[in-house]
């Protein structure tokens, strides 16, 4: 009894050394902070674990999905991409992980997510049978354009996200222009969520793309409308909707993809910090805690700093299930 | 001494508290009157349409044409008439001549919105040194305050596109029409003035014949400023949906497309060297005219 005891406690020990030992190699660790709320909170929780539990040295780089992921395949700078949404960056990302440059410690860092076109609660109450994105496409009238009212407007995403193109090859897919639709472009994020803000305010009809899990879908409660259509097909999706426009020529009409969203590093960080490779597989937010924080984040104008060190104080029984003992211990100390 | 290191702050829930209660401030007045302002701004909307309208669906010869002959009359030098045929044949060549137009379009109403309206605040400010008082401080504000702070409140209030586009233009812009239109009519020579007085010329006939005349070479440097001012919002509009040379440039930025960057770009800074050296030639040619007279 004492013999086993006392070895796994040196075992314990031994370990824990490892681990420091580890620990003191990290080194400098960069992180992609992407510009919207839950990419942000997930880089500000990983750069606290990383710096405190694992004695990294971390700085967090800004970014967005294409010129991040391009940078980290051009030049392996950030190391992580802690909620990379790889839909937009599916070819390249393939060829990268068969070279070995870029590795996926983890193909699902949030439960229960999902892009498509959404419209306001409101009005999904006042038009129960339109209930499926091909029944609302022959309403235009009902979402008249401030500048032609005779047509529809449908809310693309911001000029050069990757979700632009994939709306723009859509809007060609599904025939909306002769179908009396025009693709609005919003501009940026802030026009994006200000027309959705807008809408739900003024209880007007709103219809667009937007992904969850956001604080947006959270507070004004958009409905996301399933397609009639199948799926028609990877090559379909990543040879031509996923492309500018003048390289995708004969768009197929298509549901969305099944989101995907990966935690991914370059292999000079699998290297280096190898410990903290077992905490990015482990790191798994339930999509509720999510969607809590972000309404946490957006009621109280919180920083995703403010947010992670919210989410470390408070949902412990979340995140301490993601790390040994004694990296909880350490970082449950520095708080 | 804890105290003397950390700043004696408000609360962090007092202070989110303060923070939502402004933002349902915002939101009960967005819900009482955006319709409404909407409304009001309408007229504007209708005139942005169609007048993008009108400059993207005339002929692109006849667009050039006119163009060409409002420098001309501007300037009236041959250069920089020839310098913009070719700017606007390259334009078209390489595929910019919708968005280029739509940005034209937009930065026209905007300079226009903008000396319609600054112009009678500038001369407010020279005949008031209240008015002057209260409404620097504004400018200041206007003129430094980050663009996103207002583009907030205006997308809630009136949606995303042309009209809360050249809000944000003009909030930004008319600064420096004001300000000049201001100091020029300061500047005018006491001396000046009272001849004008012991001629017996009335309030009106002293602003319209003499003040607005002398002050000119300096309104129309405003006038110059702000075009130049608004132009150089153009992205920042794009960002709340405005159509236009803004849009590819913030495609570039994303997608790290240099070419197409730097040619929507250049584009924007062709039509800004054309109404630059347009207005400043003709500002020049009212000063050559009015130092003949000191002759």
């Amino acid at each position: 009894m004492t013999m086993t005891k006392l070895f796994a406690v040196s075992a314990l020990s031994l370990a824990a050394s490892a681990g420091a030992a580890f620990a003191a190699d990290c080194g400098d660790v960069t992180i992609a902070e992407m510009n919207w709320a839950s990419a942000s909170l997930m880089a500000n929780v990983d750069a606290i674990i990383l710096e405190e539990g694992y004695g990294c040295n971390v700085e967090l780089i800004t970014g967005d999905t294409t010129p991040t992921f391009t940078s980290m395949n051009e030049k392996g700078q950030p190391d992580v991409a802690p909620e990379l949404w790889i839909n937009a960056v599916a070819t390249p990302l393939a060829a990268a992980k068969e070279a070995g440059s870029l590795v996926a410690l983890n193909d699902g860092p949030i439960t229960g997510l999902g892009e498509g076109w959404w419209v306001t609660k409101k009005f999904k109450e006042d038009h129960p049978d339109l209930d499926t994105v091909e029944k609302l496409l022959d309403h235009p009238e009902l979402f008249p354009y401030i500048e032609d009212e005779s047509k529809g407007a449908f809310m693309g995403c911001p000029a050069g996200w990757g979700c632009q193109s994939i709306n723009a090859n859509q809007f060609r897919a599904f025939d909306m222009e002769a179908k009396g639709w025009v693709l609005v472009d919003p501009g940026s994020a802030a026009g994006l969520d200000g027309s959705i803000a807008k809408a739900v305010e003024r209880d007007e009809p709103w219809f667009g793309y937007y992904w969850s899990p956001t604080a947006i879908i959270g507070k004004y409660e958009l409905q996301m409308l399933p397609f009639e259509t199948e799926y028609a097909g990877d090559d379909n999706w990543n040879n031509c909707i996923s492309l500018p426009e003048q390289d995708c020529l004969d768009p197929q009409a298509t549901s969305w993809i099944e989101s995907a969203v990966e935690s991914v590093v370059t292999d000079e960080f699998v290297a280096k910090a190898g410990p903290a490779s077992d905490y990015f597989k482990a790191r798994v937010f339930p999509g509720e805690v999510m969607n809590g924080m972000l309404v946490y984040m957006n009621e109280n104008q919180a920083s995703g700093e403010d947010a992670a060190y919210e989410f470390l104080a408070t949902q412990d029984d979340v995140w301490m299930q993601w790390v040994p003992a004694d990296v909880a211990e350490k970082v449950k100390s520095a708080l | 001494m804890d105290w003397l290191i950390e700043f004696p702050s408000m609360g962090r829930r007092d202070l989110s508290q303060l923070k939502q209660s402004i933002d349902e401030s915002f939101r009960t007045f967005s819900r009482a009157f955006g319709d409404d302002l909407e409304a009001f701004f309408t007229p504007l909307l209708k005139f942005l349409i169609f007048f993008e309208k009108l400059l993207t669906g005339a002929p692109w010869p006849l667009v050039i044409a006119v163009i060409a002959a409002l420098t001309w009359l501007g300037a009236r030098s041959w250069k920089i008439t020839a310098g913009t045929i070719i700017a606007f044949l390259l334009i078209g060549y390489l595929d910019m001549w919708e968005n280029t137009m739509a940005t034209l379009a937009i930065i026209s109403v905007a300079t226009f919105v903008c000396i319609a309206v600054g112009i009678p605040i500038g001369i407010f400010m020279a005949r008031s040194d209240v008015a002057q008082r209260i409404v620097t401080p504004i400018l200041d504000v206007m003129q430094t305050i980050p663009s996103f702070v207002y583009l907030i409140p205006v997308v809630m209030l009136l949606g995303i596109g042309k009209v809360p586009g050249l809000i944000a233009v003009c909030i930004y812009a008319i600064p420096p029409i004001v300000r000049l239109t201001n100091l020029g009519i300061r500047l005018v020579d006491r001396d000046v003035m009272e001849a004008a007085e012991s001629f017996g010329a009335s309030g009106r006939e002293k602003l319209f014949g003499v003040q607005i005349p002398l002050a000119l070479p300096n309104i129309f440097a405003g006038v110059n400023q702000t075009i130049m001012m608004a132009l150089s919002m153009v992205v920042i509009a794009s960002m709340i949906g405005v159509k236009g040379l803004g849009t590819p440039v913030l495609q570039a930025i994303a997608n790290q497309y240099l070419a197409l960057g730097i040619m929507n770009g250049l584009a924007i800074v062709a039509l800004a060297i054309i109404f630059d050296r347009v207005s400043q030639t003709y500002g020049k040619r009212l000063q050559a005219y009015r130092e003949t007279g000191h002759d």
